[in-house]
């Protein structure tokens, strides 16, 4: 691709700047309650990457964002916005869950973990899909309809483990707290590494694969211009002969594939239990960082990384240096906003 | 059902529809001129925060009002500068406004308040209304609330009438279908669309104001908890017309209400299901099922003169 070279600098220099102006805000963020800085960053450090646990638990983050992020630049590459990833993964966790009790411990070979995860991706691509649909055959603006979906598949994650007819663990005691049973260990997804004290798991693979996958999808087939094509222009495109009302239902159907994915495997590889809040922003993280990655999978990883380490290190920070996680979520939102507002800069692409 | 359990029923629907009837009447507004604000969510969410510490660093719940809306209007103002003068894709921007805005009210909640803390602030009381809340049933049900809440109402009329009425309303409304046009009859774009987004942002400042300094009397966490993102939901179902999204508003509201109300008179039903009505309606709406309404045309695209 011709415009690359030209494009790459904008590309990769804007968010760069963004995150390093981010981070400069959360370290006087820090200063200002009178923590030591030193303290929380190496409280900061230890829950990132400090120990094997804390490095396997940040992948295994970076796993569930890159899917996200992947289906963003996916069904951007279209020129459409699915903000809907918070509720495609809620979607993918609620049918991987009902799955993994009901029926998929009992199969053979590694479908116990693999039907749960491609019944996640399922759902997922049905709710992406749904936008799709509405967009080609009503015209229904996709920004609008992906988050309405949202949060009526947030809403039936809430009300699936209200009642016992559904998800709802058998009801011992006025106590019992309203989440599903913990899924079997059959159906869970297997760790990668010998050392019992790392959670890294499989996931890291299925979201390698993905990321080339969407790569080499984006930039080295004929779909992938096609996308391109009516992305840029939707009347041109249709002109010369490229179905976009087919190509939309399917940029969306892959992007909610993703998401739920992500969803199934946030509950197969380390939840292991449904519950209200399950996905905990991790849909919108996901989109942050689809929309750092300026379409490229390779940015997409880059940022998923930083995410999930950030997101770790937040949380070690607050219990053992007591400066609130809330800063990180302060550099999440001035990133976005640095990056949205700098679009004026970037060449070629249009901002809508 | 009482009379006192029908009394209590609307007086409550009429609290929870408040905030979403303030910010959607706003909202209204600025997606007639154009502008999207996602941002209204953290709009809101700023206002309950400012708005609290307001009153409680000084004692009058009207100090903490004036630094709500003050509050909310900086964070509109950011909206309007990132997507009307930068063309920046207005749901991004709004979406990282509400990272922003949960993580930097929460963070100053903690700084300053402690964590978990559930101080009391001093708030509105609410207003007996003369001759009027002495009615039997209605006065308990509408006529006793704080005063805001028919400030409120007043400002939404206000609205409505300006909108349609006067040059500022059909200037708002020309940016919102045709930019190019409007600008070509001398009406300045940027600055209308400006005024839109600012107009949103007063209003959901005091949509946020409602809800901590004049409701629950206190601030928590996230506290606007989507919101925002319902009077979205409302402005989208009422089809960008003033009293269907009054209507909406009220209707999400009496939603929200019964499901406190029915499970307190033994009505055993899925509230998830209830809650969930909302968004299930406006997703309808944008669908085209429940009447032909059409948005703006030039909702969420950016103007640039000769563009």
């Amino acid at each position: 691709m011709a415009i690359l070279p030209r494009a790459l600098p904008t590309a990769v220099v804007l968010p760069v700047a963004a995150t390093a102006a981010g981070l400069l805000v959360g370290v006087g963020l820090v200063a200002a309650t009178g923590a030591s800085v030193r303290e929380a960053v190496a409280a900061f450090w230890d829950g990132m990457a400090g120990s094997p646990f804390a490095f396997g638990a940040s992948i295994n983050r970076a796993v569930a964002l890159t899917l996200v992020g992947l289906g963003f630049i996916f069904a951007n590459r279209a020129n459409l916005t699915n903000v809907g990833a918070e509720g495609q993964l809620a979607v993918g966790g609620i049918a991987a869950t009902a799955l993994a009790l009901h029926g998929a411990e009992r199969l053979p070979l590694g479908l116990a973990v693999a039907v749960p995860l491609a019944g996640g991706a399922l759902a997922g691509a049905l709710w992406g899909g749904i936008a799709g649909l509405l967009r080609v055959r009503r015209g229904t603006n996709e920004v609008i309809s992906t988050l309405l979906l949202t949060f009526i598949a947030l809403l039936m994650v809430y009300g699936s483990v209200q009642s016992e007819n559904l998800l709802r663990q058998p009801m011992t005691s006025a106590a019992t707290l309203p989440e599903s049973l913990e899924i079997p260990v059959r159906t869970r997804l297997p760790t990668l590494l010998a050392d019992p004290s790392s959670p890294l798991h499989v996931g890291v693979v299925l979201a390698t694969l993905a990321t080339l996958g969407v790569g080499l999808v984006l930039v080295k087939t004929a779909f992938g211009v096609r996308l391109r094509a009516v992305g840029f222009n939707e009347v041109a495109a249709r002109r010369a002969g490229i179905r976009d009302g087919r190509l939309v239902v399917v940029a969306l159907l892959v992007a909610g594939g993703l998401g739920g994915l992500a969803g199934a495997i946030m509950i197969q590889g380390e939840q292991y239990i449904l519950k209200a809040g399950f996905t905990s922003g991790y849909g919108f993280d996901g989109l942050v960082v689809g929309l750092l990655a300026r379409g490229s999978a390779a940015g997409v990883v880059a940022g998923a990384v930083l995410f999930g380490f950030l997101r770790s290190g937040g949380l070690s920070m607050e219990i053992s240096a007591g400066v609130p996680a809330a800063v990180i979520v302060v550099i999440q939102g001035l990133i976005v906003i640095a990056v949205a507002g700098s679009a004026i800069l970037a060449p070629g692409r249009d901002t809508r | 059902m009482t009379e006192d359990q029908i009394a209590v029923f609307f007086a409550s629907s009429l609290r929870l529809a408040m905030p979403l009837v303030l910010a959607g009447a706003g909202e209204m507004v600025s997606e007639r001129a154009g502008v999207l604000n996602m941002s209204l969510e953290g709009m809101m969410l700023t206002a309950t925060f400012a708005g609290a510490l307001g009153s409680w660093a000084t004692g009058r719940p009207a100090v903490g009002l004036a630094c709500g809306v003050a509050a909310a209007l900086v964070v509109a103002f950011v909206q309007a500068v990132l997507s009307v003068t930068l063309r920046a894709n207005q749901l991004v921007v709004g979406i990282g406004i509400n990272i922003l805005a949960l993580g930097g009210t929460t963070f100053l909640y903690r700084e300053i308040f402690g964590p978990l803390s559930r101080e009391i602030i001093p708030g509105f009381t609410a207003w007996h209304v003369p001759l009027l809340g002495d009615l039997p049933v209605l006065g308990a049900a509408f006529f006793r609330q704080v005063g805001l809440v028919y400030v409120g109402l007043a400002g939404v009329v206000v609205i409505w009438l300006a909108l349609e009425y006067t040059a500022f309303g059909l200037a708002i409304r020309a940016v919102g279908e045709d930019p190019r046009a409007a600008d070509q009859a001398g009406i300045p774009v940027a600055r209308v669309r400006y005024a839109g987004v600012l107009v949103a942002g007063a209003m959901a400042g005091l949509a946020g104001v409602f809800i901590s300094v004049g409701d629950i009397h206190t601030f928590t966490e996230g506290m606007t908890n989507g919101q925002g993102y319902l009077a979205l939901a409302a402005v989208i179902f009422g089809g960008w017309i003033g009293w269907r999204t009054l209507a909406a508003c009220l209707l999400f509201g009496t939603a929200t209400a019964l499901q406190f109300q029915l499970p307190a008179m033994g009505i055993e039903i899925p509230t998830a299901g209830l809650i969930m009505l909302p968004y299930v309606l406006a997703l309808l709406a944008v669908a085209g099922l429940t009447g032909r309404h059409r948005p703006p045309a030039a909702l969420t695209i950016p103007y640039q003169r000769g563009g």
